[in-house]
């Protein structure tokens, strides 16, 4: 029965995925919504054409190196602030306080303050950074907090010296919930990079975007858009992979 | 005080490193402003920044009113349907893996550089978080209530009225909370990219002249109203749900 669901679902979204194709590509070919509305095809063209390749591999090249070094920052940032407050409690309010400053500042405003700190190549690092700090951090309390008390009864009952509790429970049990932070972040670390890029970036999809908007290149925009809403995606998706299997295992 | 510190000691201690780090460093007042250079800007001219952040929260709030009641609609009628459960709830997952805000280019190119795409962009991007808590919140009815209806014979529309919705109220809650701090950044970063006036433009037109204090202030004013906002929603939040439960 829940296999039929699925794939009634699955059939569902499918059809309906490809009813809105068609209909994206009517309204755009017959420019029914201005010539700001490009049909799917011509995004496509505009993605696979030859010349443009290499600036599109630059450009993600970029993208990709800025957001990993901003994602490998704030989760590390995250996950040592989260480490730092479950051993010292009193300071837990405090930290709870600040992430929630920082994740209610808007990532935008961060640019001139970036831009005066730091160089324009790092000010998207940075920006990212400070986004997936926050989803680190939510992510880093809730699995050290995540082993069953009585399960850390039983050890110590059972006389396991910490170490062995936390190699044995603590980091097991902690795991699902770090790789859902570990998900959850990356399309805040793409955002941030992007909102960075904007800021007077020399490369990166963020530069690519914003100057083809401001040229009004439509084509170019959306396949950009389109190209880093990819990259998102795809990394999501594995990663909602690694979660299942992480889950599987240790829950 | 000592509860006050307790609570806000971090964005306090942000304030002095940088108080600190600018005298330490002795770089140009233009490439980094003294705080109290920024504040003094912002005290004196009132005005500016007052009209500029009226006109960012004329954006914000209607964009955030019209996101929530549009994915509270959509949310509603996947009750109803099945075929649009099938077909939103893909849409709504593929939205949450994408940086959303990173789309306003477009949809600025394709409705036009007005006072009314800011809110409707807004409203697109309160829009997600909205339908996805909503969504959830409309399921989330206490276990075997709705054997208890059944048995009672009660009709669609009344295990609507008298279950579901009731049993949403605190995702909404929730929605707004997710939501209030990602339509101030959506606005702002609309009329940055945008330069339709508000905090935004504002900041990128200083930028550029190199009125770093100017420019500064408006990051300030914009993250003291993003915040604002925030806590305002949570504490609504958590009252609405204390009263809930």
């Amino acid at each position: 029965m829940k296999y039929v669901t699925r794939f009634r679902a699955a059939i569902t979204a499918t059809v309906g995925f490809a009813i809105v194709l068609v209909l994206w590509q009517v309204i755009g070919s017959a420019k029914l919504l201005g010539p700001t509305f490009p049909p799917p095809s011509s995004v496509i063209a505009s993605l696979t054409v030859p010349y443009r390749r290499h600036l599109y591999i630059r450009a993600s090249l970029a993208t990709l190196s800025t957001a990993a070094w901003g994602y490998g920052i704030g989760q590390a940032g995250g996950l040592a602030t989260a480490l730092f407050g479950h051993l010292l409690p009193f300071s837990r309010a405090g930290l709870d306080r600040l992430a929630s400053v920082i994740h209610a500042i808007p990532m935008i405003a961060l640019g001139p303050l970036f831009m005066a700190v730091l160089s324009p190549a790092w000010a998207g690092t940075a920006i990212a950074a400070i986004g997936v700090f926050f989803v680190s951090y939510i992510a880093g309390c809730t699995a050290i907090e995540s082993a069953a008390p009585t399960h850390r009864d039983l050890f110590q009952i059972f006389g396991a010296s910490p170490l062995r509790r936390l190699w044995l429970l603590d980091v097991p049990s902690a795991l699902p919930a770090l790789v859902t932070g570990l998900r959850q972040a990356v399309p805040v670390a793409f955002l941030g990079t992007i909102l960075g890029e904007w800021f007077g970036s020399a490369h990166g999809l963020g530069l690519l975007i914003l100057s083809a908007m401001e040229n009004f290149q439509i084509a170019l925009l959306w396949s950009t858009v389109i190209l880093c809403c990819g990259l998102s995606l795809v990394i999501f998706v594995l990663l909602g992979y690694v979660e299942r299997i992480v889950g599987r295992h240790y829950r | 005080m000592r509860r006050f510190l307790a609570r806000w000691w971090g964005p306090c201690l942000l304030l002095l490193a940088w108080q600190v780090g600018v005298q330490a460093s002795g770089v140009n007042q233009i490439v980094m402003p003294h705080p109290m250079a920024v504040i003094m800007d912002i005290a004196s001219n009132p005005l500016v920044y007052g009209r500029a952040a009226a006109r960012t929260l004329l954006v914000a709030v209607p964009g955030l009113t019209a996101g929530l009641a549009m994915g509270g609609m959509l949310a509603l009628l996947c009750q109803f349907s099945a075929v649009m459960e099938y077909l939103l709830t893909p849409l709504a997952m593929m939205l949450s893996s994408i940086p959303v805000v990173a789309i306003i280019p477009v949809l600025s190119r394709l409705f036009g550089y007005h006072m009314t795409t800011l809110v409707v962009i807004v409203a697109i991007i309160c829009f997600l978080p909205a339908f996805v808590y909503m969504h959830a919140g409309l399921r989330s009815v206490p276990a075997g209530s709705l054997d208890v209806f059944s048995v009672f014979g009660a009709s669609a529309r009344m295990r609507l009225l008298l279950l579901r919705l009731p049993a949403s109220v605190p995702s909404c809650m929730t929605a707004l909370r997710i939501a209030a701090p990602t339509a101030i950044l959506a606005s702002l970063t609309a009329e940055y990219l945008m330069q339709t006036g508000g905090l935004g433009a504002l900041f990128r037109i200083t930028t550029a002249e190199f009125r770093s204090e100017r420019a500064f202030g408006c990051s300030l004013v914009a993250m003291v109203l993003s915040v604002c906002c925030f806590f305002v929603a949570l504490h609504a939040e958590r009252a609405v749900t204390r009263r809930w439960q």
